[in-house]
């Protein structure tokens, strides 16, 4: 497990001009379109726009899982292939994704099982993820005996035993409703606080990019490309009480402007963030 | 009856739903038998009666036994010969795309041949008795667990998949972690088909390709006007198939709690 927590090669995610185009037949889609983000180690982004922007096909590249058209992404200067292969960075989807054959505790140890962990330390470190998440005394229960919110959970913990660098989250409680979402946005910070992973999040809640974000990267419906880059002020130690903030209010008023494609956005876009 | 049934009340009750009328069904076949032969209607050389018959199993069960034995020993040897080599088969076709695409079809028509047909080739190639039986048992249950487990395997979800290819999982372990048991299911199904065609095309294949066994029982004892022997073969035969059925749907019931429910939820 060594060179998953290898010091030599720092460095956040760097996404360069990324373009994406889908050709079924004659038609052509273009996905995405000079797409450029870069977030620091240990860094927080997200990616917010309408369905059908990208921001999954943003991920998915980063993810390995398709290969972009145009344009370069890194992880801690690796390509996708590379993080991959170290396994690098974990991925959590809106669906679970739970094998609905095995236990919960099953589930959560996949991670390590598949990186051919030895049992008392896959036992260990799923136990311990197990924990962070708040799912302690659930270990034996099947996916279906097991609510929307926490299957998430698991699904959480199970990217968590790998230790990831890198979180890759693609709407990872779009499937909630809106009260566990907001309870799991805060215990997700708090899991964040406690590891010291860069995470891309995609979502369509404005609430849920500003609460769990440095950098809220808008984008523009197909071709997908980033239209706006705001940066959230708030710090890494963040409470239930950011969210009564009046900067709070003002983000979200100027993510909604910047989302309906307003003309009216009295602040000028953030083109880079400062640290880019 | 009260209105207010406990748990345990009411899963008698669905329980006495499923059981009873099968039975009823059964005892009114059994009385249409007795009444149709024992008046007459029915002369004894076209259906003996059914006191004649249970006689016979119970009085001169010694032919049953033997003949039974060894109809079982061809049936299940052909079907464990039969599924396992459809379940490989399956395996390497998802394995390698291209082998399906050459063997699928040809498997395709193997399935079009009729099974009687092809017992007396394989008895001209193999002789009479055990070998050619379980042959030809093995290729009647080997193609539908060949196409249900082809199915099977390509069952589980693309997100599966991908979040195994995320966890940078090897072919093999995608295999045994995701696909093998999103196909336990299928192969299940496959399972209970098999069972009954291997009784049937292992009696059918004595006919034409044994000197010993239920079939051949059947068709010796018709020759002879044992029609008494002839049924009670029959009923021997039918009680094979159903306990073997039986015993695989345990073993479903045991191992796959998550195939009833659940499945499809991630």
């Amino acid at each position: 497990m060594a060179r998953l927590q290898d010091t030599s090669q720092r460095g956040g995610i760097d996404i360069r001009d990324l373009s994406m185009t889908y050709r079924r037949g004659r038609e052509v889609t273009q996905a995405l379109s000079a797409c450029s983000l870069t977030i620091p180690e240990g860094g927080w982004a997200s990616l917010i726009g309408a369905s059908g922007c990208g921001k999954s096909t943003l991920l998915r590249i980063l993810a390995d899982i398709v290969q972009p058209s145009g344009g370069s992404a890194t992880l801690g200067g690796m390509t996708p292939a590379e993080a991959r292969a170290t396994r690098s960075f974990a991925l959590v989807s809106q669906q679970s994704v739970l094998l609905p054959w095995r236990r919960m505790l099953e589930n959560v140890e996949l991670g390590l099982e598949v990186a051919r962990a030895d049992r008392a330390e896959r036992r260990r470190r799923a136990e311990e993820a197990i924990e962070l998440v708040g799912l302690r005394g659930f270990e034996r229960a099947y996916p279906h005996e097991l609510s929307g919110g926490m299957r998430q959970r698991a699904a959480i913990a199970r990217a968590l035993t790998l230790r990831p660098r890198f979180l890759l989250m693609d709407e990872p409680f779009g499937a909630l409703d809106e009260l566990t979402r907001a309870s799991l946005n805060f215990e997700l910070l708090r899991i964040l606080e406690e590891t010291s992973a860069t995470l891309l999040l995609v979502t369509h809640s404005i609430a849920e990019a500003i609460i769990l974000s440095d950098v809220v990267a808008v984008m523009s419906p197909r071709p997908g490309r980033i239209v706006h880059k705001l940066e959230i002020g708030f710090g890494h130690h963040r409470t239930d009480a950011m969210r009564d903030d009046p900067a709070f209010a003002a983000h979200e008023a100027e993510l909604r402007h910047a989302l309906h494609g307003d003309p009216g956005v009295t602040r000028p876009a953030i083109r880079e963030p400062a640290f880019a | 009856m009260s209105l207010t049934l406990s748990a345990g009340g009411a899963m008698a009750w669905r329980g006495a739903a499923r059981v009873v009328p099968p039975a009823l069904g059964l005892a009114a076949l059994l009385a249409a038998w007795a009444v149709l032969t024992e008046a007459g209607i029915i002369a004894p050389y076209l259906l003996p009666k059914p006191s004649a018959v249970l006689a016979e199993i119970l009085t001169n069960n010694e032919p049953l036994w033997r003949h039974g034995q060894l109809t079982a020993m061809e049936a299940l040897l052909g079907f464990a010969i039969g599924n396992i080599v459809g379940v490989v088969v399956a395996v390497l076709m998802g394995w390698f795309p291209a082998f399906k695409r050459c063997v699928l079809p040809l498997a395709l028509v193997t399935r079009g041949m009729p099974m009687v047909a092809i017992t007396p080739i394989l008895v001209l190639m193999l002789d009479r008795g055990l070998v050619p039986i379980v042959t030809v048992v093995s290729i009647a249950v080997y193609f539908p667990t060949l196409i249900t487990m082809v199915r099977g395997l390509e069952s589980a979800d693309v997100e599966y998949h991908e979040l195994l290819h995320s966890l940078s999982a090897s072919r093999l372990q995608r295999l045994l972690i995701v696909e093998l048991p999103a196909a336990l299911p299928f192969l299940f199904t496959a399972l209970k088909i098999g069972a009954s065609i291997a009784f049937i095309v292992a009696i059918t294949g004595e006919w034409v390709g044994a000197s010993a066994g239920l079939g051949y029982l059947i068709v010796i004892s018709g020759e002879y006007f044992k029609l008494a022997m002839m049924w009670s073969a029959i009923i021997v035969a039918s009680g094979l198939t159903l306990v073997t059925l039986g015993c695989v749907m345990l073993v479903e019931k045991l191992l796959g709690r998550w195939t009833a429910r659940g499945e499809g939820m991630a």
